[in-house]
């Protein structure tokens, strides 16, 4: 018995090393004193922080980025519940391949799906031109995390309360807004943070769909540390790791203690 | 003062037809029972009145208008439903206030309505509270005052009583009817507990397969039903195999094995077609085997508290009895069975195909 309990406590041990290792040590990384990306670090600083913000190039990236992310969410939140509310109360036999539709980019290797969209945009004329192909694409990669969680929500809640608004005289808007929107809400918000996370950090659908002018961070990212292989680099990804920390930390507190959740 | 007819209600699922075309007139202020097996259409029925399934064909009509085509909320409907469907994130006091609030009442008059309803309903205390922290009695009453808040034309009932245990049902039977009486208002409640319906409704409507098999006050259901298919799905029921022959003056001689003959009323509805007999077993009357009209033995002896049930083996073949429990018969012993003639109804057999219709 102790033994089983020691193996199960190092083996989940190794499960979280593996997991948190290249974090702390990207973190660590940006702290370097040094001039070069190196581990373990010549010395602690912030000066690469200081370099980082004093860059409009990332400080230009991180801003589109989360605008893109911003974007991409308030359209996936729309269209995903609407499917989430389809698929669940009125799909019945249809059910199935609405699922599949709309988690086809979450199953199909991230690069198909943008050169799929790339073919589709050159032929239809627009290309990559006015960010409308990249918006899509991340429109496409966030989907399915809104709608498997609003999806989930609305599971295993008969649509009960709903006619009952009705027959007390709320059309079927004022009955979403009203009772059911409310109740779902939890699962709004944390579709809403995957959306959000996902789109900040897919790279496939952003390298292949962006046009010409400003790109989102992985892409700058990715640009720059073919040239270079400063520390900026680990102060960029250590910041957006902690701007993801404080969205998921704020969601968690604002809706996980939700009693209907 | 609403009245409720249903006109030729069709109701048809891709091929499948749900309701058969169901005519029913539902007088203001009285209390009728859907009642039937799961699938029977019952549930359908209250669907396409609430407004929730469109109506395939036929009319609704509430007094003279048409509703058939209304949306829910246009409606004027009050309907309590069988998982009380209360707004979790709302008070009790709240989920009252809703329906208010979507008719644009003034909140003075608001908070007056809710106030008497909860009285109503005797919740007073528990305005401020979340639907979670009620029992589910409670939570039963608080989707009455709802549903009666907003006084509506028709009050709506789906098995409202179904996840409650079966004291607190007892209970709420009689809770509903009371309230349903003193508030006059016309409603129609489905349920599958032929018990729940006997008590609670001023007409009971048996439906069965898309159609309404019979409509009658509780009692004519009881000692009268149209079909052996009604007799048995209300209450207990023997039905005897028995020799029938009509006479002139409109009654039936029954023959029995032994030679006896019994003169019973004919019904309106057996014309033509084969006949059996419908015996109630509390109905029948347990003697000694010379005083019986036929004789039998008893096969098996159930005590329930209240009564005994005797599945007796005689020549028209096996038959329930419930007996107080002053008597003593045990099994295996030789008994006779006694009929009043008065309380015999002949039904038409299951294999005639007309089952009675309003």
């Amino acid at each position: 018995m102790r033994i089983d309990a020691l193996l199960l406590s190092l083996f989940r041990s190794l499960v979280y090393a593996f997991l948190l290792a290249p974090i702390v040590i990207v973190v660590l990384a940006s702290l370097n004193a040094g001039n070069f990306l190196t581990f373990p670090p010549q010395g602690l600083s912030l000066r690469w922080f200081w370099t980082f913000l004093d860059n409009d190039v990332f400080i230009d990236a991180i801003v589109y980025s989360a605008t893109l992310a911003a974007g991409a969410t308030a359209v996936s939140l729309v269209v995903g519940t609407m499917a989430a509310l389809y698929f669940v109360r009125h799909a019945r036999q249809k059910a199935e391949l609405v699922r599949l539709g709309v988690l086809l980019p979450l199953i199909l290797p991230e690069i198909l799906t943008a050169i799929a969209l790339l073919f589709f945009f050159y032929e239809i004329g627009i290309g990559t031109e006015h960010q409308i192909a990249l918006f899509t694409g991340h429109v496409l990669m966030t989907l399915p995390f809104v709608f498997l969680n609003v999806s989930t929500s609305l599971q295993g809640r008969d649509n009960a309360m709903e006619l009952a608004a009705r027959t007390l005289g709320a059309s079927r808007y004022t009955a979403f807004r009203r009772i059911t929107l409310p109740l779902i809400a939890p699962g709004v918000a944390a579709g809403g943070v995957f959306a959000f996370i996902i789109s900040f950090d897919t790279f496939g659908i952003s390298f292949i769909l962006k046009g010409a002018g400003s790109a989102p961070l992985p892409i700058q990212l990715y640009d720059y540390l073919r040239f270079n292989f400063t520390p900026e680099a680990a102060a960029v990804s250590t910041v957006s790791i902690i701007l993801t920390l404080v969205l998921v930390t704020l969601a968690d507190l604002l809706f996980a203690r939700n009693p209907d959740a | 003062m609403t009245e409720v007819s249903l006109r030729s209600l069709v109701k048809r699922y891709g091929k499948t037809e749900a309701l058969k075309g169901i005519s029913l007139h539902v007088r203001h202020g009285e209390f009728v029972s859907l009642l039937g097996p799961s699938g029977c259409g019952k549930s359908t029925t209250l669907k396409c009145i609430a407004g929730f399934e469109e109506v395939s064909g036929g009319q609704i009509l509430f007094d003279e208008r048409d509703i058939s085509r209304k949306l829910p909320e246009d409606r004027d409907i009050g309907m309590v439903f069988q998982s009380y469907a209360l707004f979790p994130h709302m008070t009790v006091a709240q989920n009252l206030a809703f329906g208010l609030e979507m008719r644009r009442v003034p909140k003075v008059e608001i908070a007056e309505r809710i106030a008497r309803a909860m009285d109503m309903v005797q919740l007073s205390a528990h305005a401020e509270r979340y639907p979670k922290a009620l029992s589910g009695g409670q939570q039963q009453r608080v989707a009455l005052a709802r549903a009666l808040v907003i006084e509506p034309a028709i009050l709506l009932l789906d098995e409202p009583l179904a996840n409650l245990d079966a004291k607190l049902r007892d209970e709420m039977r009689g809770f509903i009817r009371d309230l349903q009486k003193r508030v006059g208002i016309t409603t129609l409640y489905v349920t599958h507990d032929q018990g729940e319906a006997m008590t609670m409704s001023d007409r009971v409507v048996v439906m069965f397969d898309g159609q309404i098999a019979q409509a009658a006050s509780p009692e004519e259901i009881y000692d009268h039903p149209t079909s052996e298919r009604v007799a048995r799905f209300v209450g207990n029921a023997n039905i005897l195999d028995l020799a029938v022959s009509p006479r002139g003056d409109g009654q039936l001689d029954l023959v029995l094995p032994g030679g006896h003959l019994l003169r019973v009323e004919r019904p309106a509805c057996g014309a033509g077609g084969g006949m059996r007999v419908m015996a109630r077993p509390e109905q029948i009357a347990l003697t000694e085997p010379a005083a019986g009209q036929i004789g039998g033995r008893v096969a098996k002896r159930y005590f329930s508290g209240r009564h005994v049930e005797y599945h007796v083996e005689t020549d028209v073949g096996p038959v329930v009895v419930v007996a107080p429990t002053t008597h003593a018969v045990r099994e295996g012993e030789a008994v006779g069975l006694r009929f009043d003639p008065q309380r015999l109804w002949p039904v038409p057999s299951a294999e005639a195909p007309a089952e009675g219709r309003e």
